[in-house]
């Protein structure tokens, strides 16, 4: 309410002022252009962009105006252009933000472009469109399906004369594992990441539970116990020095991926969204031997890996051509011509078809990764629901600062910790009572 | 400063331009080394900028590439599917230098006003002026781009240059300052002559400004050049996109980064700041000779 | 420092016809209306931008810091003096962003000055290689918020830099700069010190201002130069430190991109810059209101401060319009 009143009383201000200026603000509608706008890296830019080229020559009467930025970029750009009902037709969207968006009605329900046709999903598994939904309506059509991973330097492994570990490995056997690597080539066996949220969600998601209550407003456990149990493990491989110590971790963390420790050999294990691996294989280079491992579970637990979407292309509601927008995003999804440029570079395409087509095109890396992805289906755990709002201030103002921070530099136990986080997060959650 | 004065007797001549030397000597050795600790970094950028990838991480200190690697410099000056630096370069061109003019002038004129004439609620005017500047930016970015999309301004340079004509607080208030520092008696003499405040404006203060103009002038190039908010949230259209926006674009933390391309690109966008400062700072020295004021 | 232009021998000429000149300022002060649009016609510029440009925003994100808008809701409620009360309150990182903040200020404004006006002072020169001396002091600053600048930092002081080399050289433990919450901040403090170009610049030019006979005649009165450096220059500079002193100190208060680039606020919050958390709970945790209160409330605080300073100016001073 207010801010549409904000907006109206904006509105009348400028334009009186600017009437007395005799500046004429005209809107001239091109009704059948659509525009479009990703996050990236040059490497991105280019392959959508050529897409986009294809389905103009292809389409004549579309024409796609883009609009494209790196990630840290993207949120403010395009929070700001929804404050100011200037969304584009087509936006990417991250599985983070995604219920924060369709919650307050910013984005299209897409399943009517699936019963219509426009979009065909006759390739796409059910579960992966599930993940795009919220409240049964699906909002975001996933580009690539993607699994937390542990990237394992296997030369490193057999410098130490140690076994790839089983496909469900626990912890108890990723601290064994971590110490004798540690002992062995006296590097880092992981340096950081260990802490990481993801690995609150694993602890729960391997015990059959969710870290939050089904409508949002609490956690979702009772047992603090066994994240204890986990967060001391952590301790005790960071005294050891198998884990960096809090202040190393600054350090190992900075300068993007491709300086990443795994890289110059100074660890020999590294957590990483599965569709971030590439910078990593290719800064280590050709001669290096890197594979990719599900997270370590729950003794006699599930899998703590799920299939997410990498990232989703939504159709925002301020979007006045809904249809050509939609059309557009069949041909992203199922184009084999279009995903021969975008060649997976946005995580393992979510048509079958498509799959089977690139696969004997794919260099070392791609290979592993569709590998990768089929190994952690064969037993992954259900995708959990969507964060409840709240979310990003939790995991930015509690769960690293007020809690994962302070223990990894021992200044707070975990027992004392989850004591803290519980306190804090339940409050936030709260609200959405 | 150095004031050679003719001194008689010969001995004392040596020994001053002995002392001289020794000012001399150890001036460069001061100045000179502590300006090669303040280029270090600098050093370290291009030559990265000219090291394949992997060195940029594993060499660290070491200031001299392995192999040159130009292709960092095609793969970077390539830009963003066929969109190359060049246009980018033309944007920030037009963008800096209308935005620069822009600012400068509208600064020395504004600045007169609040330094040399009294006028009823100049201290409220004045007051206001310095508190738009206390207020973090973050929070106007959404209002002001609420205002510009409602002018339907969006994907033009009207958001970024237009705004600028209200010349700049930091500017206004540096040229104030300066032109506080100027005696007053040659304003008065020529209002005595008959000239009104545009002509004590134009040919008393403003010949005398000239060291406070061009700093103005470099530092107002500069931040346009570097700016990258602005540009990134009104200019769309890729085609229009400044060198900035263009560099950020190359980095993301979420997926394959060319570093050799970021810093090959970041050095050239270094190239024309450069230039201009060395162009400039000739006649900030010159400001000296022209300051001919009676004391 | 004193009133020093009555003391200078070379001002002597200035103080010869005090009363006529305080007569011409009052027929001027008496002919109001004409000044008054003059001084409108020459502010013009800036009010028109600012009551078409400045106001409404500026107005909008008052308001906007007593309500809970989160930028993507279609609805925005009112509440009143629930974000400021949340802020000093419940918010344990508000309290370290202050500090963070204050820590920065008080470090980075007095340090930056000081080397700024040292190295103009070592730059006024007609010395040979002075044009290349004052490129390389002032090309750190054109290098300004780029995503490479936060690598290069980082190498300069990372485990293996050539800061911990150095130290390494000197019989020092190398340290980690960037991991421990004690130094973190101190990096940061270096990079603003390391780009002092532009008040360095700004301290160069009022130098030039300085009219040279100024020097000449306290020479030939047989002054030395560090005399001339405390009756001449400081003096007559003090208009251009007052100003570097209150733009560093609101600069350096807003300070944001240094630490969104090189430390996102890590470790343990150590420089976390009121900016840069305001930034981060505006456009990422979804709280531009609570953003907006926070905004307004630094506001108040550098208002305070400068008005402060504007007050104590009066004291150390210098301008030529007040000798009359």
């Amino acid at each position: 309410m207010y801010s549409r009143k904000l907006r109206f009383i904006s509105l009348l201000l400028v334009t009186m002022l600017f009437l007395a200026l005799g500046s004429s603000a005209l809107a001239q509608d091109a009704p059948l252009e659509l525009q479009m706008t990703w996050w990236g890296s040059q490497n991105r830019h280019d392959r959508t962009i050529a897409v986009i080229e294809m389905y103009e020559a292809a389409n004549p009467d579309i024409d796609i105006v883009y609009e494209f930025s790196n990630f840290t970029d993207y949120w403010p750009l395009v929070q700001t252009k929804a404050a100011g009902n200037q969304l584009p037709c087509i936006m990417q969207q991250d599985y983070q933000y995604l219920a924060e968006w369709a919650n307050r009605g910013l984005l299209y329900p897409l399943d009517p472009f699936f019963t219509d046709g426009i979009i065909d999903i006759s390739n796409v598994d059910q579960s992966i469109l599930d993940s795009g939904s919220i409240d049964g309506q699906v909002y975001g059509l996933s580009l690539g399906t993607n699994s937390p991973s542990m990237i394992l330097d296997v030369d490193a492994f057999e410098a130490a004369g140690i076994e790839l570990p089983p496909l469900d490995w626990t912890y108890a056997d990723f601290e064994a594992i971590a110490t004798q690597l540690h002992d062995e080539l006296g590097i880092w066996a992981i340096s950081y990441g260990m802490d990481d949220v993801q690995m609150w969600r694993g602890v729960y998601i391997s015990r059959g539970e969710w870290i939050f209550n089904d409508e949002g407003t609490a956690l979702g456990y009772e047992d603090d116990q066994p994240f204890v149990d986990y967060l001391n493990m952590i301790r005790r491989l960071q005294e050891s020095g198998a884990i960096a110590s809090g202040e190393e971790q600054v350090e190992a963390s900075a300068n993007g991926h491709e300086n990443s420790p795994i890289v110059t050999s100074g660890e020999a294990m590294r957590y990483q969204w599965s569709n971030q691996v590439v910078s990593i294989f290719s800064a280590a280079g050709e001669d290096r031997h890197f594979r990719l491992w599900p997270l370590p579970r729950t003794e006699g637990g599930a899998s703590a890996n799920y299939l997410k979407p990498s990232m989703f292309l939504s159709v925002p509601s301020q979007c006045e051509n809904p249809e050509e927008a939609a059309a557009f995003l069949d041909f992203f999804t199922n184009s084999l011509e279009a995903n021969e440029v975008l060649f997976a570079e946005r995580g393992v395409p979510i048509s079958t078809a498509v799959q089977d087509h690139l696969r004997p095109m794919l260099d070392t890396v791609g290979a592993e990764t569709f590998a990768f992805i089929a190994t952690v289906a064969e037993d992954a755990s259900p995708n959990p629901p969507p964060e409840p709002q709240g979310w990003s201030d939790i995991s930015a103002n509690v769960y690293g600062p007020e809690f994962a921070e302070p223990i990894r530099y021992g200044l707070l136990t975990p027992e004392d910790g989850v004591v803290i986080l519980r306190e804090q997060a339940d409050a936030i959650l709260a609200q959405n009572e | 400063m150095q004031n050679v004065q003719a001194l008689p007797a010969k001995n004392v001549q040596q020994d001053k331009r002995k002392k001289q030397i020794r000012d001399g000597l150890i001036y460069h050795l001061l100045v000179g080394l502590v300006g090669l600790l303040m280029l270090y970094p600098i050093l370290w950028l291009v030559s990265s900028s000219l090291k394949p990838a992997d060195e940029i991480w594993t060499s660290v200190y070491s200031l001299v590439p392995s192999t040159f690697r130009f292709e960092n410099y095609v793969n970077g000056w390539r830009g963003f599917g066929g969109i190359s630096f060049l246009t980018f370069y033309k944007n920030s061109f037009f963008y800096t230098t209308v935005a620069t003019i822009f600012t400068v002038t509208s600064s020395l004129v504004v600045a007169y006003g609040f330094a040399r004439i009294k006028f009823r609620g100049k201290k409220i005017w004045f007051t206001v002026m310095l508190l738009t500047l206390m207020l973090p930016d973050q929070v106007l970015i959404i209002p002001q781009y609420i205002v510009f999309s409602q002018l339907d301004w969006i994907n033009t340079f009207l958001p970024l240059l237009i705004p600028r004509l209200g010349g700049s607080v930091f500017f206004i208030f540096m040229i104030i300052q300066f032109i506080r520092g100027i005696p007053i008696d040659l304003d008065e003499a020529a209002m005595i002559d008959g000239a009104n405040q545009f002509g004590v404006f134009y040919s008393v203060i403003l010949p005398q400004l000239k060291p406070a103009f061009i700093t103005a002038a470099i530092f107002s190039f500069y931040w346009t050049w570097d700016d990258f908010f602005g540009p990134l949230i009104y200019l769309t259209d890729p085609n229009l996109y400044t060198v900035s926006i263009a560099l950020r674009n190359f980095s993301d933390s979420t997926s394959v980064t060319d570093w050799g391309a970021v810093f090959a690109m970041l050095t050239l966008s270094l190239v024309p700041v450069f230039l201009l400062f060395i162009f400039f700072q000739r006649y900030l020295v010159e400001g000296i000779a022209t300051t001919g004021l009676k004391g | 420092m004193s009133k020093p232009a009555a003391a200078l021998p070379v001002s002597g000429t200035v103080q010869q016809e005090p009363v006529q000149a305080r007569a011409r300022v009052k027929t001027r002060n008496k002919d109001f209306k004409q000044s008054d649009l003059a001084g409108y016609l020459f502010i013009s510029p800036w009010l028109i931008g600012f009551l078409l440009f400045g106001l409404i925003p500026l107005l909008m994100s008052l308001w906007l810091a007593f309500t809970d808008y989160d930028i993507l809701s279609p609805t925005t409620n009112f509440v009143g003096l629930d974000n400021f009360e949340r802020m000093f309150f419940q918010d344990a990182r508000y309290g370290r962003s202050v500090a963070a903040t204050f820590r920065y200020v008080f470090a980075s404004v007095p340090l930056r000055l000081a080397f700024a006006l040292g190295v103009a002072i070592l730059l006024n020169t007609k010395r040979r290689g002075v044009y290349w001396y004052r490129a390389a002091y002032y090309v750190p600053s054109i290098i300004g918020g780029s995503v490479a600048v936060a690598v290069m930092w980082r190498q300069i002081f990372g485990r293996e830099g050539v800061v911990n080399a150095v130290a390494q050289m000197l019989g020092m433990d190398p340290v980690n700069w960037f991991g421990n919450p004690d130094t973190a901040l101190w990096t940061l403090i270096l990079l603003a010190v390391w780009q002092f170009g532009s008040p360095m610049l700004i301290f160069l030019a009022g130098l030039r201002q300085i009219p040279a006979e100024m020097y000449e005649s306290a020479s030939i009165d047989g002054a030395t130069a560090w005399n001339k450096f405390l009756s001449i220059t400081l003096p007559l500079l003090t208009p251009i430190i007052f100003f570097n002193l209150i733009m560093q100190t609101i600069g350096s208060f807003k300070v944001f991109t240094q630490a969104f680039i090189v430390t996102g606020g890590a470790p343990l919050d150590s420089t976390l810059f009121y900016s840069l958390y305001l930034y981060n709970r505006g456009f990422a945790n979804f709280q531009m209101g609570y953003a907006a209160a926070m905004a307004w409330v630094m506001l108040l605080v550098i208002a305070v401060l400068t008005a402060v300073s504007f007050k104590l100016s009066s004291y150390w001073v210098f301008y030529e319009t007040d000798v009359r």
